[in-house]
């Protein structure tokens, strides 16, 4: 029937934004690719259960998500939360300064605990509204908000990248070092 | 498409409220965009709509009437 491939034909085009936040999730391409595999037969099987009109995008989203965090329960990996890790922040000093290189920002957000990545990816790339991405994570808007803000404060120290404030690795690797410059 | 020119200071704030938090002048929230823009291009195996495909075929859907 038409409406049948209409549902397929929109699962087709959610594809690229889906890897891409299962990459996201996950770092790891293989584990993104069976991520999207799974969220596509789930979503077949599940079909009756959307609501037509409603945000495919953030619906398809919400069974990956479901799926990442499951699998990772499965390997009997402790989900992180964002308490009380990452205590010990490794930076990354951009290899140019002032100009960020995008594999040093790829190794800074690996190393955010997982619901701060999912958090600022939601909101700052995939294109979903803090309501939206509340409900895609099964939490309080005010818990996105908090957690994007905490992710992004963690990017910028990550990445010394500090507000207005013009210090460079130097600076920072003279205070680790507690050298005598100056 | 979307693609924005470093620099451009972009007159529209915030279309869905990240503005407060990662500004699209940000360094950070255009990093964002740039890493997840790349994977988003990322080609497609075929074995998606494979996939698909083989769904279609096994269990027409739309079984409600």
């Amino acid at each position: 029937m038409a409406a049948t491939s209409g549902f397929k034909a929109d699962l087709l085009a959610a594809i690229p934004g889906l890897r891409a936040f299962a990459m996201s999730l996950s770092q790891n391409a293989d584990r993104a690719d069976d991520l999207v595999q799974e969220t596509l037969v789930k979503a077949w099987d599940k079909q009756a259960s959307f609501q037509p009109g409603t945000n495919l995008k953030a619906w398809l989203f919400t069974i990956l998500r479901n799926e990442f965090y499951s699998q990772m329960r499965k390997r009997g990996r402790e989900v992180q939360d964002s308490d009380g890790i990452m205590t010990a922040r490794l930076a990354v000093h951009p290899s140019q300064p002032g100009r960020l290189d995008l594999e040093d920002f790829r190794k800074a957000l690996e190393q955010l605990p997982e619901d701060q990545r999912e958090a600022i990816i939601l909101i700052g790339a995939s294109g979903f509204s803090y309501e939206e991405a509340a409900e895609i994570c099964g939490c309080a808007v005010g818990t996105i908000k908090s957690r994007v803000s905490r992710a992004r404060n963690r990017l910028q120290e990550i990445l010394d990248i500090s507000g207005e404030a013009d210090y460079g690795p130097d600076a920072i690797a003279a205070q680790v070092m507690g050298s005598t410059v100056g | 498409m979307t693609r924005q020119t470093s620099g451009a200071r972009n007159a529209q704030p915030n279309r869905r409220g990240d503005g407060d938090l990662l500004g699209t002048n940000s360094e950070i929230g255009r990093k964002l965009k740039q890493y997840y823009d790349e994977l988003v291009s990322d080609d497609v195996p075929d074995r998606f709509a494979q996939l698909l495909s083989q769904l279609e075929e096994a269990e027409p859907a739309q079984q409600k009437d």
